[in-house]
C-alpha cells in the first residue's frame, strides 16, 4: 500500500468518484430546500432552474401560523409517538432477541421461526384484521392505538439476538455463578456491553416511526394527526400546491435528519459490533 | 408532553371563533368519548354540557378549496338538535372510511361519491333514506336522482354536483383559424393546428388521459355501460374500438400534449399556458377565469364517430347515514335538515368556494357562477349529455376495463381481443352482484 | 403439556424432563419469559389477523368482516386467474430482479471507495448514509414532481432537452421508462444503509490478509475477487436476505410514485398495491380476496425464504466439507 505514481492517480480518481456520487446524493435534498422556497411559477417554469429566479420564504412561517393545519401539534405528535414507539421496541425487542439468543431448546427455536416468519410477512396484508382489531380496543385516535400495534418489530428482535448470539457469555456466566438472577445478570452486564447496537436499532425505529404513513391515516381521526399527515394535505383531489408540499416536507424531515447526524456515529459502531455481518 | 398537547388543544378551541360556544364543548365533549371508543356512546350522551343531545360525527373528504373547512363547520355548530362534530379527512377518503366502517368507531353522517357503492347497500351499512328523500326527489337534478336510486330506494342525499369538461383557449383557437370542436376529428384537428413547442394541443392527465378519459369512449360512441336490465355488457361494439383507436391514433401525435405542471383535476395547465386544450374539472373554473379572465370557453367531449354523442361525465357526493350508529334517527335528521333544508348552505357551499352545481335544480340559478357564460353551459351540460358509471360498474370490472383501455392505445393491443375478456367478466361481475 | 411441578422427586422421567427444560437455576424459565411480552404483541397484532385474513378467504366477505355466505376456493380461483393480480407477480420479479442485485452492487461499491479513502471518510459516509432518514412518501413527491417529472419542467427532461432530446413521460406506463425511475428511488433511499453493513462486514477482514496478498503481487480486482468477497461472505449473506425481503415488501414507493388520490393505474402494480387496492375500500373492499392475496403472497415469500435459506445453506456446507 505504498503510495506509487499509478496509486496517488487511484487516489484523486476515487475522490473525484466520491464527489460526484456525494453531489448526486444530495441533489433531492437539494430540490427540496430549492422548491420549499420557490413560487409555483419557479417550480413549474418551462426550463428547470437550478438557483430559482424568485424566492419566496414566507411558505414556512404561514404553514406555522395556519391554525386549520396545527403544525405544531403535528409535530408534537410525531414527536411522542416516535419516541414513545422506539423506547417500547427496544425494551421488548431487547430481551426477546436475548432470550432467543440464550434460548437453546425446541422453544427457542419455535420463537425464532415465529419471529423470522413475522419478519418476512409485509404488514401491509394485515391492515384490514390489524385495524379493526385496534378498534375493538378502543384505541381510534389515540396514541395508543398509534403505538401499541406497530410496536413489535421482528427486524429490532432480529438484530438483538444477532449481537447477543456473538456476545461472549462467561461474563454473565460469572454473574450467574455469583447467585444473580438472569434478569440482573441481563441488565447489569449484557445491556451496557450493547449501547451500540441499541442506539442503530433505536435510529433506524425512530425513522421508521416518524415517517410512518398508511397506519396513523386510518387510526387518526383529528386528536392525532402526525407530521407526515398534516403534509397530505397539500395533495387533495382539486390539485397540488407545490411550495407548501415541499415545505411541509423540508419541516417534517429536518428533525430526523438531526436526530440522525447526532446518532450515526453510534449507529456505524453499532453495526460493526453486531453480529451481522 | 401530554400537558403541552392539551394547552395547544385548548388554545386551538378558544382560537377558533367562528364556533358558537356550546359547539365548542361538545367538541370537547366528544373528544372525551372517541378516545374510550366504546364507552363513546354514554359519555357522549349524558356528559356532555349540551345537556340531552346526542352527538353526531360527521366526516367529509378534503376539499382542495380554501373556506370549506370552516364552511362545513359552521353548518355543524348551527344545527340546534345534535352537537355535530365535523372531522376533515386529507389523504385516501375512500380507504380510511371504508376501513372505519368496519368497526363501530365510524362516523355517523358521511359523504361518499354517488352516494354509496352497491356493496355498501347490500351489506347494510348506510341507512334507507327513501322516506326523506322521496318526497323531494323532483326538487333535484333528475340526471344525478336517477343514479342515486336503487331497487327504488334511497340511501343519500345529493350534496353537490360536480362535472368533468372541455376547456379551450378562444384566442388561440381563433389565432389559428379553427372553430371549438364539436366532434373528435375536430379536436385531433384543431390540437395538432395550435400546437407547438411551447404549447400542447390537448391534455388530459400526466398519463396520456387514459385514465380519465377511459369511460367516456363508451358513451361519446354513442354506447352505454349495460343494457336496460344489467345482464351484460354493451360497449363491446366496433363503434368503441373505432374511437379508442382514433384516440390511440390522436395520442401519437404532436397534438396530445402527454404531460404538465399539474393533473387533469388541477386547472394549473391550461392556465399557465401549456396547453390549448385541457379535460378538466368544474371546480377548476374560478383558477382559469383568474388567470385567463375572458379568454376561455367550455365543451361536452365531443362525439366520436358516425353514431357518436358529445358527453360530460358527472358525479356527486351524497350524505349517507351509517346504519349501524347509535344515533340513526338523529344523524337522518340532521341530513335531511343540511342537504334538504338549508337551501342557502346549499347554495353557499357548491358556489362560494370552488364551482359546484347545486344538486337542486332551482337552487342553480342562485349559483352566481353558473349565471352567465362559461359557468351557465357547464350547468346545462350536465342535464342534457351528462353520463356516470352505473351502480354495478363494480371495482374489479373498472380496473380490468382500465387496463383494456391502457393495452389498446398505450401497448396497441388489438381491441376486440382485449374487450372479450371484459366482456366475460362483466356478465361475471354483474351475476356475482346480484348474488 | 405437563404440570409445572418444581419440587418433584428427580427420579421420575417426567421430573427429569422439566429439569432439562428449565434449564439451570430455571434460567430457561427466566428467557421464556423474556420473551413472553414480544410474543404477545405478535400473536396479537401479527398471527390473528393472518389467521383471520385466512378465515376471509373462504367467504364472500365485501364491506364485511363477519361474512355469511362461504365461497370454499373461489376467491383463490379467482385471483389466479385475474390478469392483474398475475401481472403484479410480474411486476414484483422484474422489481425483485432489478432491485437486490443494483443495490448490493452500489452498496459494496461505496464501502469499497470510502474503504481506500483517507481523509473525509466520515463526511463522505454521512452523505451516502443520509437519505436513509427520509420518508417514501418525501422522496417519491420529489421523484414524481420534480426529477422525474414528465413535464417539461421536470429535472431529467431539461437535461434531456439541452442534450437535444425530448421530454419523456416518465411514469406515463406507454414505456418501460418507469423502472429507472422506481429503482433509483429506492437505491438513493437504502443504499447508504447496506453500505453500512458491508463497511462493518469489511472492517473485519484482518488487514495482514492484504499484506499477504499485496506480496504475492496481487492488486485491483484480483484482491477483490480472491480476498475481499470470500471474506465478506457472511455480510453478504444477511444483506441478500434482508434485500431479498424489502424487494417482497415493495410497496411505499409503488404507491407513492404512481397513486393518485384514490386511483392508481392499472400497470406498475406490484402484488401488495394489487391487495391494498382491492381490499382496503374506496371503490372496491373485498376482503375475501384480500384473505387470499394474503394467504398466496406470505406463501410465496416463506417459499423464497426457506429456498434461499436452503441454497445458502448448502453452499456453506459444500465449501466446509
Amino acid at each position: 500500500m505504498v503510495g506509487g505514481r499509478s496509486s496517488r492517480a487511484l487516489q484523486v480518481l476515487r475522490y473525484v468518484a466520491l464527489v460526484i456520487l456525494a453531489i448526486l446524493f444530495l441533489i433531492p435534498f437539494y430540490v427540496i430546500v430549492r422548491n420549499a422556497f420557490s413560487t409555483n411559477q419557479t417550480i413549474v417554469a418551462a426550463r428547470w432552474q437550478w438557483i430559482p429566479k424568485e424566492w419566496d420564504f414566507g411558505v414556512i412561517p404561514s404553514m406555522f401560523e395556519d391554525k386549520q393545519l396545527n403544525l405544531v401539534n403535528a409535530l408534537v405528535n410525531s414527536a411522542v409517538i416516535s419516541v414513545v414507539q422506539t423506547v417500547a421496541t427496544i425494551v421488548l425487542s431487547l430481551l426477546a432477541g436475548y432470550a432467543l439468543a440464550r434460548l437453546d431448546n425446541w422453544v427457542g427455536k419455535l420463537f425464532s421461526a415465529l419471529t423470522v416468519f413475522t419478519l418476512m410477512v409485509p404488514m401491509a396484508v394485515v391492515f384490514v384484521p390489524m385495524f379493526v382489531m385496534t378498534a375493538q380496543f378502543g384505541w381510534i385516535d389515540s396514541y395508543r392505538g398509534l403505538i401499541i400495534p406497530v410496536m413489535f418489530s421482528a427486524f429490532a428482535t432480529f438484530m438483538f439476538r444477532a449481537t447477543f448470539a456473538t456476545f461472549p457469555s462467561e461474563l454473565e456466566e460469572a454473574a450467574l455463578i455469583d447467585g444473580a438472577n438472569p434478569f440482573t445478570a441481563f441488565w447489569r452486564i449484557v445491556v451496557p456491553n450493547t449501547l451500540g447496537i441499541v442506539a442503530a436499532v433505536g435510529t433506524i425505529t425512530f425513522i421508521g416511526a416518524w415517517n410512518a404513513f398508511l397506519w396513523p391515516l386510518l387510526v387518526t381521526r383529528s386528536e392525532t394527526t402526525t407530521v407526515q399527515l398534516a403534509l397530505s394535505q397539500y395533495m387533495t383531489s382539486q390539485g397540488v400546491r407545490y411550495p407548501e408540499l415541499f415545505a411541509g416536507g423540508l419541516v417534517a424531515i429536518v428533525p430526523v435528519v438531526v436526530v440522525f447526524l447526532v446518532l450515526q456515529r453510534w449507529l456505524v459502531q453499532g453495526v460493526e459490533t453486531s453480529g451481522i455481518r | 408532553m401530554i400537558g403541552i398537547m392539551n394547552l395547544n388543544r385548548r388554545h386551538l378551541l378558544t382560537a377558533a371563533s367562528g364556533l358558537a360556544a356550546t359547539a365548542t364543548l361538545a367538541a370537547c365533549g366528544s373528544n372525551k368519548g372517541d378516545l374510550g371508543g366504546s364507552t363513546s356512546a354514554t359519555t357522549g350522551s349524558t356528559g356532555s354540557s349540551g345537556g340531552a343531545k346526542p352527538v353526531l360525527n360527521q366526516w367529509y373528504h378534503e376539499y382542495g378549496e380554501p373556506g370549506v373547512k370552516e364552511a362545513v363547520q359552521k353548518y355543524a355548530a348551527d344545527y340546534a338538535d345534535a352537537s355535530v362534530k365535523v372531522t376533515w379527512n386529507p389523504g385516501d377518503y375512500g380507504k380510511k372510511l371504508g376501513s372505519a366502517l368496519l368497526t363501530k368507531d365510524a362516523p355517523d353522517v358521511f359523504e361518499v361519491e354517488q352516494g354509496g357503492t352497491l356493496d355498501m347497500i347490500q351489506q347494510g351499512q348506510i341507512a334507507d333514506l327513501t322516506d326523506i328523500v322521496k318526497p323531494v326527489e323532483s326538487q333535484f337534478n333528475p340526471a344525478v336522482m336517477k343514479r342515486f336510486q336503487f331497487n327504488g330506494k334511497y340511501h343519500s342525499i345529493p350534496q353537490v354536483v360536480d362535472m368533468q369538461l372541455l376547456y379551450y383557449r378562444k384566442s388561440v383557437l381563433e389565432k389559428a383559424g379553427v372553430q371549438p370542436p364539436k366532434t373528435f376529428a375536430e379536436l385531433t384537428a384543431a390540437a395538432n393546428k395550435v400546437a407547438t413547442g411551447d404549447m400542447g394541443g390537448f391534455f388530459a392527465g400526466n398519463d396520456g388521459g387514459v385514465g380519465v378519459l377511459g369511460t367516456l369512449f363508451i358513451w361519446a360512441s354513442g354506447l352505454d355501460q349495460f343494457d336496460e336490465a344489467r345482464t351484460k355488457a354493451t360497449f363491446t361494439q366496433q363503434q368503441f374500438y373505432d374511437a379508442l383507436t382514433a384516440y390511440r391514433d390522436f395520442s401519437k401525435t404532436k397534438g396530445l400534449l402527454q404531460s404538465a405542471s399539474k393533473e387533469w383535476y388541477d386547472g394549473s395547465p391550461i392556465a399557465n399556458g401549456e396547453t390549448a386544450m385541457q379535460w378538466g374539472g368544474l371546480w377548476s373554473m374560478p383558477d382559469i377565469q383568474k388567470a385567463l379572465g375572458d379568454d376561455f370557453g367550455v365543451l361536452p367531449f365531443p362525439a366520436i364517430g358516425a353514431k357518436g354523442r358529445v358527453a360530460v361525465p358527472f358525479g356527486a357526493f351524497g350524505a349517507c347515514v351509517n346504519a349501524k350508529g347509535k344515533n340513526v334517527e338523529a344523524a337522518k335528521k340532521f341530513v335531511s335538515w343540511l342537504w334538504i333544508d338549508q337551501e342557502d348552505k346549499q347554495v353557499e357551499f357548491a358556489d362560494a368556494f370552488g364551482t359546484h352545481i347545486p344538486s337542486k335544480t332551482a337552487l342553480v340559478q342562485k349559483a352566481s357562477k353558473l349565471k352567465e357564460g362559461p359557468g351557465a353551459d357547464a350547468a346545462k351540460f350536465v342535464s342534457e349529455n351528462g353520463f356516470t358509471n352505473d351502480i354495478m360498474w363494480t371495482g374489479p370490472l373498472g380496473d380490468a376495463f382500465g387496463a383494456a383501455v391502457t393495452n389498446v392505445i398505450k401497448k396497441n393491443a388489438d381491441p376486440a381481443q382485449e374487450f372479450k375478456k371484459v366482456e366475460t367478466l362483466a356478465a361475471a361481475e354483474l351475476k356475482r352482484v346480484k348474488g | 403439556m405437563s404440570p409445572a411441578t418444581p419440587s418433584a422427586e428427580p427420579a421420575t422421567p417426567k421430573a427429569s424432563w422439566w429439569r432439562v427444560f428449565r434449564g439451570h437455576q430455571g434460567r430457561n424459565l427466566w428467557y421464556i419469559g423474556f420473551f413472553l411480552p414480544f410474543l404477545v404483541g405478535l400473536v396479537t397484532f401479527v398471527y390473528i389477523p393472518m389467521v383471520w385474513s385466512t378465515y376471509l378467504s373462504f367467504f364472500d366477505a365485501r364491506n364485511t368482516i363477519q361474512p355469511t355466505r362461504f365461497v370454499g376456493l373461489d376467491n383463490y380461483r379467482y385471483l389466479l386467474n385475474d390478469q392483474m393480480f398475475r401481472n403484479s407477480l410480474g411486476v414484483f420479479v422484474v422489481f425483485a430482479l432489478l432491485i437486490v442485485p443494483l443495490t448490493y452492487v452500489c452498496s459494496l461499491g461505496l464501502a469499497l471507495l470510502l474503504q481506500g479513502a483517507k481523509w473525509g471518510q466520515a463526511f463522505f459516509r454521512s452523505v451516502f448514509f443520509l437519505p436513509t432518514a427520509v420518508s417514501y412518501v418525501i422522496a417519491a413527491m420529489v421523484w414524481r414532481l420534480s426529477l422525474f417529472n414528465g413535464a417539461r419542467f421536470g429535472m431529467a427532461n431539461s437535461i434531456l432537452r439541452q442534450l437535444g432530446g425530448e421530454n419523456i413521460n416518465w411514469l406515463g406506463g406507454t414505456t418501460w421508462w418507469y423502472w429507472p425511475v422506481v429503482i433509483s428511488l429506492r437505491l438513493w433511499l437504502q443504499v447508504g444503509f447496506y453500505m453500512i453493513l458491508l463497511i462493518a462486514g469489511l472492517n473485519r477482514i484482518p488487514q495482514d490478509t492484504y499484506e499477504a496478498a499485496a506480496l504475492d503481487g496481487a492488486t485491483g480486482w484480483r484482491t477483490l475477487r480472491y480476498i475481499t468477497l470470500p471474506q465478506l461472505r457472511t455480510s453478504t449473506v444477511a444483506v441478500m436476505m434482508l434485500l431479498l425481503i424489502g424487494a417482497f415488501q415493495a410497496f411505499d414507493e409503488f404507491y407513492n410514485l404512481f397513486g393518485s388520490i384514490g386511483s392508481y393505474p392499472p400497470y406498475a402494480r406490484p402484488p401488495l398495491v394489487h391487495m391494498y387496492l382491492i381490499s382496503l375500500g374506496g371503490t372496491q373492499q373485498d376482503l375475501g380476496l384480500g384473505g387470499a392475496a394474503t394467504v398466496i403472497i406470505t406463501t410465496i415469500i416463506v417459499l423464497f425464504g426457506l429456498g434461499q435459506n436452503w441454497l445458502l445453506g448448502r453452499s456453506e456446507r459444500k465449501e466446509r466439507g
